[in-house]
């Protein structure tokens, strides 16, 4: 399970930490201000540590890339140049500053590339599986989660969160490849009836709307693994969240006002438990990158994952190192989102 | 009375099912690609394709296979293995084996029209010999050359400094390693100073060969056009597409739903597609080999020793013991399912007039057992040797690649195997670059190896030369195992120029006997390569004939992708496709409309709160 | 959320029955284990934590290491279950079932190490920051902010791949890449328990910085973290399978991850070679299953509010 690796992305619905409420706050100019510096601050850290890591080894990668291929010492030399491994390792650091502003992130020595390039081209596949399966997986995890939360021990609750939690502990690769097999290969009678890999099939008409059922028919695999991993967390933040106003007072009020169940749980239950059940998940898209990495490698979807995938074998630094500039940005953009939505959303207003 | 989450519950569930509808329905929607679309299309798997399809930075087998495609070439490697007239009709060779004259074949015209002369071919030929990206594929193949000059639009004439013996393979289309494509001067004249630029890739390209490239898309596939008056004989398939697939499974997943025509197979996977009556497997010999070298105690080109190789790997003895003590027969048999050939010949048997040694290696452990006994390093308590003289045990790294599933698996046989004769190894998995950068500085004492070569193995062969040693500060080295031999070095300068085929072979059979013996570095086996193609939609395919074995001589993509022929299928309804198509979209909108009246619905009713 | 200088009171803190209670260090064990037997996910949880770590403990008696050698097994390549062989054999003709106990092993070993590091790591940063203060624990916190703001997965992968494929690496990795929750945890545990009388005498009394840690704010922080690992536990094992999976682990090492890596490199899938994909991802989720129930029935027990799963 990728997303388990952050620690944020835990499944520990106790280790959930919720900001504290604040009432009645609009964001102010300074405050944004302050919080986007933060924001940036975070990232230039992000990419010294980045650089660092990539640095942590010296290495030699010439020698690799000329092998098994006819070269000239002349040219190994000429492809050290190139690569910038003849610099110092300040000067690296600032051509890496230069590049990642420039979103020209340096060369691939695997691709032969500007690493931008290849990002340029997988951002966008990547963007529209997480988009998709992000969404059907907050939507379903929050239905289930105010379902399950609502009447703890019930029989609802007791399969739901069951299975909610068998699926989180299942490792993501594997799902996919269960579902590869089912699906794709076909078992016994069962047919085939989804791609086995890509995104799109090169035959049909690359416009219209042919292709975008195609790529959507390409999509259903790769999303469901996703989806299936995933809406786990949102159910059991969903969940405890509600669990957590189930004793208040105002809810014991609003029966005595001779209000139905169900509309003191739409009410006022449910919009109190949403707010922070929504900045917790909203936290955790971005931890979220790290299942896609593994998905798209099982079902050859061309994204930033598959990128990261083809890197590892070299290692392939730059690709590396531009993906993962990419990911930590992503990480830091839906912090601050997360963040600007709390402000401005407050639940006790409506409570 | 139903809530409003209740409602909205069913509207996210009524969501969630259209989403499963649209994917269920989606799928009745797809029809066999071979027949989807009018043309014909033959669509294969893109091996290790990196979309790099400049021909002059391209160094990826899978981009060449396409580039030598799409560019032409002075000859081509024939379903022999051999040079053919390609863009040269014929050639003669000076007395001094150093002038070369090529008649180039006339009225010839790049895809927008142009016309493809001498001219073309000798701007080429000159830019790699003095422009360094232009020289980044195939700079070293054009080293030997002092002049390239086309005296007329038919007549090219290429002066060496020495006799190039490999010409004309230096020059062929098509086989593992296609040799110098030529572009056309009119389109690459206004880049040379970029050459490497992403904007130089542009579709369609301008180009000459069987096929042109239309399309394609980064890490997901490229669509070849076919022309149909190429000179030597158009494609069958209107349109080639080369898909990538990243994993095994994904190909073959595709391959058995008849979305891909050919794909490579793993030995696995061989097995399990013989009862698919629409497919069938070939083997191919490799070209290929898998082996371990032994670090022999590695020096620079001055003779000073560097890194830091065990010395006891110095005593011929034990190397000779370590080889005597590998199965190669059973590796065969169960690493690559029978799918290979158990070989310790450096170049492939195919390329080498089938070549034997004079005295063969074969698996014998208490002969190696006995050797090591007799040499003086005695078993000790458990089971593994010492070096009496340093007290040292006989215990040696081994140094595999960590991402080849093979070298784990070789590994794991070599391991006990060496266990057995009193040897201790203990393995070092490494990334690509990692083990390439300690295989340069010698720090290593024996590794995994892979390397393949093609009819032409001069380059192969020198990677055996003290000429490939480092200088003394560690640098500038491209050695494959620190081998140095001033007679096998004297052999492969006679090789290099002797123009003479039977000459040539002669001297190669006495490169790989040295080779051989020295044993520096244990060539374990070359895995057949495996591939499945549809055959119910696909036939003529594959070039040559069997062997006994069943296997088939070496492919060439520069022919096989033109022999290729669709097998007439029964036509599919493009209505169903239609009327799915009609049903999806009603249910996306329909769909959509939902999800959106929900969330409007849903925060009117909390304005209104 | 990370770059946000949260107050203390929005870490998940023991609650303050809890807190308040004097540091005697296992009172209520006895009722606390009896709560523990009352939840059914809990003890089913604890009931398969013990049956693995027994398979990881006996595998040696259990399964020869001569049914590993591939030189020595005589089985059928890739051959579907029989009666000699349960789970059927993988290519070289090895008892997938004796793969997977084998498995076992070194899944759970890693994942243990793993998680004490980065137990340990986690927890001394969080002590020193929360008893120190002052810019001690402004630096420490920052940092901690600065990684919680690095995607996992990819950090992970990343650091792997530079440090070369094997355990040593994946451990690393994953330590690196989440001791942070664990140093904010003890860190507002520690501000906590630090305010309370008891310590304060202890510092009149002139015990040492070190001392007070020790003795009276580190069992005070045990409790808690113990339970947060054994959640750790599971994430790590996933996490250490993941890599493993994605080529960064040993390839010669039998694990469950290591399996399914060579599965998919030899084509097991479209082999139809079911028996030796499966056995080890349901391996995998039962043992990351027991983890998580054991962990959160612990978390219940510590504290009834932020649970309530069973």
């Amino acid at each position: 399970m990728a997303a388990s690796i952050n620690d944020d992305a835990s499944l520990a619905g106790g280790a959930i930490t919720v900001p504290p409420a604040r009432r009645g706050r609009r964001i102010s100019g300074g405050y944004l201000l302050r919080r986007v510096l933060l924001a940036i601050e975070s990232f230039l850290v992000t990419l010294v540590i980045g650089f660092i890591v990539f640095s942590l080894v010296p290495s030699d990668p010439a020698q690799a890339l000329s092998r098994a291929q006819a070269v000239t010492a002349q040219q190994m030399a000429d492809l050290r140049k190139d690569l910038g491994l003849d610099q110092p390792i300040i000067v690296r650091f600032f051509r890496f500053l230069g590049n990642t502003f420039t979103g020209n992130f340096g060369y691939s020595w695997e691709f032969r590339q500007s690493v931008g390039g290849l990002i340029a081209s997988a951002i966008g596949p990547t963007l529209l599986l997480m988009g998709c399966a992000t969404l059907i997986s907050v939507l379903l995890g929050l239905w289930l989660g105010v379902r399950s939360g609502w009447k703890p021990g019930s029989k609802f609750d007791r399969f739901f969160t069951g299975t909610a939690v068998t699926l989180w502990s299942v490792p993501t690769f594997w799902l996919g490849m269960m579902l590869l097999v089912v699906f794709s290969v076909g078992v016994g009678p069962l047919p085939r009836i989804f791609p086995a890999g890509g995104m799109s099939d090169p035959t049909v008409d690359p416009s219209g709307i042919a292709h975008i059922l195609d790529v959507a028919h390409h999509l259903v695999l790769p999303c469901l693994t996703l989806v299936a991993v995933t809406f786990a967390q949102n159910l059991m933040i969903m969940r405890s969240s509600l669990v957590d106003e189930l004793g208040n007072a105002y809810l014991t009020t609003a029966r005595a006002k001779g209000l139905r169940d169900s509309e003191v749980r739409r009410r006022h239950a449910v919009p109190n438990a949403m707010l922070p059940a929504i900045t917790v998940i909203f936290l955790q898209i971005g931890g979220l990158v790290g299942g896609a990495i593994v998905t798209e490698t099982v079902f050859s979807w061309p994204g930033l994952g598959l990128l990261v995938y083809n890197g590892i074998k070299i290692p392939d630094l730059p690709l590396l190192e531009g993906t993962f500039v990419i990911f930590s940005g992503s990480v830091i953009v839906f912090n601050l989102l997360a963040d600007l939505l709390y402000r401005v959303l407050d639940p006790r207003v409506k409570g | 009375m139903a809530g409003s989450s209740r409602r909205l519950a069913r509207r996210v569930g009524a969501a969630a099912v259209s989403v499963l509808l649209v994917g269920g329905l989606a799928l009745f929607g797809q029809a066999p690609a071979a027949s989807a679309d009018s043309a014909s299309t033959l669509i294969v798997q893109g091996a290790s394709f990196k979309n790099n399809f400049n021909p002059w930075t391209s160094y990826v087998q899978g981009d060449k296979e396409i580039i030598t495609n799409i560019y032409p070439s002075l000859t081509y490697l024939n379903d022999k293995q051999k040079p053919a007239p390609y863009l040269a009709d014929s050639w003669t060779t000076s007395s001094d084996g150093l002038t070369w004259t090529f008649k180039i074949h006339p009225d010839l015209k790049w895809s927008d029209g142009q016309p493809l002369t001498a001219k073309d071919a000798a701007w080429t030929l000159n830019l790699i010999m003095t422009n360094k990206t232009a020289a980044t594929s195939n700079g070293a193949l054009v080293a030997q050359f002092a002049s390239v000059e086309a005296t007329d639009d038919t007549t090219l004439v290429i002066k060496t400094k020495v006799p190039v013996a490999d010409m004309l393979y230096l020059n062929a289309a098509g086989g593992a390693q296609p040799g110098i494509p030529i572009v056309p001067q009119h389109i690459w004249e206004k880049d040379v100073n970029d050459l490497a630029a992403d904007s130089t890739l542009v579709v369609p390209t301008v180009g000459y060969g069987p096929w042109t490239l239309t399309d394609y898309k980064a890490n997901q596939y490229a669509t070849l056009t076919a022309n149909k008056d190429f000179f030597l004989g158009g494609p069958k398939y209107d349109k080639l597409i080369y898909q990538q697939y990243n994993t095994p499974d994904a190909a073959v997943a595709a391959l058995r739903s008849g979305q891909l025509n050919v794909a490579l197979v793993t030995p696995a996977q061989r097995a399990s597609l013989k009862d698919d009556k629409d497919i069938t497997t070939y083997s191919v010999l490799g070209s290929l080999f898998l082996s371990i070298e032994i670090n022999r105690g590695a020096a620079t080109k001055s003779g000073k020793p560097i890194g830091d190789g065990n010395p006891l790997l110095k005593d011929p003895a034990i190397r000779q013991a370590i080889n005597l003590g590998i199965d190669r027969d059973t590796l065969v048999q169960k690493v690559l399912d029978g799918q290979g050939v158990a070989s310790g010949a450096f170049l492939p048997q195919q390329y080498t007039d089938d070549w034997q040694p004079e005295e063969k290696i074969t698996f014998d452990p208490d002969k190696a057992n006995k050797i090591l006994d007799d040499a003086g390093y005695p078993k000790g308590a458990d089971g593994i040797r010492t070096d009496p003289k340093s007290g040292k045990k006989l215990s040696f790294r081994l140094g595999t690649h960590s991402d080849s599933a093979q070298d784990a698996q070789v590994a794991e046989y070599f391991v006990p195997w060496m266990k057995n004769i009193g040897i201790e190894i203990s393995l070092e998995p490494m990334s690509f670059s990692l083990l390439n950068e300690n295989l340069a500085k010698a720090n290593w004492d024996m590794l995994f190896d892979r390397w393949g070569s093609g009819p032409n193995p001069t380059y192969l062969l020198s990677t055996q030369t003290c000429a490939t040693l480092p200088d003394d500060d560690g640098q500038n080295g491209n050695t494959d195992s620190f081998y140095c031999n001033p007679e096998f070095d004297r052999l492969f300068a006679l090789q290099s120029t002797q123009v003479d085929a039977q000459q040539r072979m002669d001297t190669f059979h006495k490169m790989l006997q040295i080779l051989y013996t020295d044993g520096n570095n244990l060539i374990l086996f070359y895995a057949n390569g495996l591939s499945g193609v549809t055959t119910n939609q696909v036939k003529n395919f594959m070039i040559g004939s069997t062997d006994s074995a069943g296997n088939y001589p070496p492919q060439n993509v520069f022919l096989n992708w033109r022999t290729a022929e669709p097998v007439a299928v029964e036509s599919s309804s493009t209505n169903v496709w239609l009327i799915v198509g009609i049903i999806i979209a009603v249910v996306v909108v329909v769909g959509a409309a939902g999800t959106i009246l929900v969330l409007r619905k849903r925060s009117t009713a909390d304005a209104k709160e | 959320m990370s770059t946000d200088q949260r107050p203390a009171d929005a870490l998940p803190v023991v609650t303050a029955s809890h807190v308040n209670r004097p540091p005697a260090r296992f009172a209520g064990v006895r009722r606390r284990v009896m709560q523990f037997f009352t939840m059914p996910t809990g003890v089913f949880g604890a009931v398969v934590l013990v049956v693995v770590v027994a398979t990881a403990v006996f595998a040696p008696l259990i399964v020869p290491s001569a049914a590993l050698d591939v030189t020595r097994v005589d089985g059928p390549s890739l051959h579907p279950p029989t009666a000699g062989y349960p789970l059927g054999t993988d290519q070289a003709g090895r008892s997938v079932l004796d793969l997977v106990l084998w498995g076992t092993r070194s899944s759970l070993v890693i994942g243990i190490i793993a998680t004490a590091l980065t137990v340990v790591v986690g927890t001394t940063i969080g002590l020193v920051a929360g008893h120190y203060g002052g810019w001690v624990e402004r630096l420490l916190m920052q940092i901690t902010d600065w990684v919680i703001a690095l995607p996992g997965l990819p950090l992970a992968i990343s650091l792997a791949a530079v440090l070369g494929q094997g355990n040593t690496s994946i451990i690393v990795a994953i330590a690196v890449t989440s001791w942070t929750g664990t140093a904010r945890l003890v860190r507002a545990q520690t501000l906590a328990v630090g305010a309370r009388s008891f310590v304060e005498r202890a510092k009149a009394l002139g015990a040492t910085d070190g001392q007070v840690m020790r003795r009276h704010i580190l069992p005070s922080v045990v409790p808690i973290v113990l339970v947060t690992s054994t959640l750790k536990i599971a994430d790590s094992i996933l996490s250490a399978a993941t890599l493993t999976f994605l080529g960064l682990g040993n390839p010669m090492d039998v694990s469950w991850g290591s399996i399914l890596n060579s599965a998919l490199g030899q084509g097991a899938l479209t082999a139809g070679a079911w028996w030796y994909l499966i056995p080890p991802g349901v391996a995998i989720l039962i043992v990351v299953l027991g983890f998580t129930l054991c962990g959160r029935a612990l978390e219940t027990i510590i504290n009834p509010r932020m649970g309530a799963f069973r």
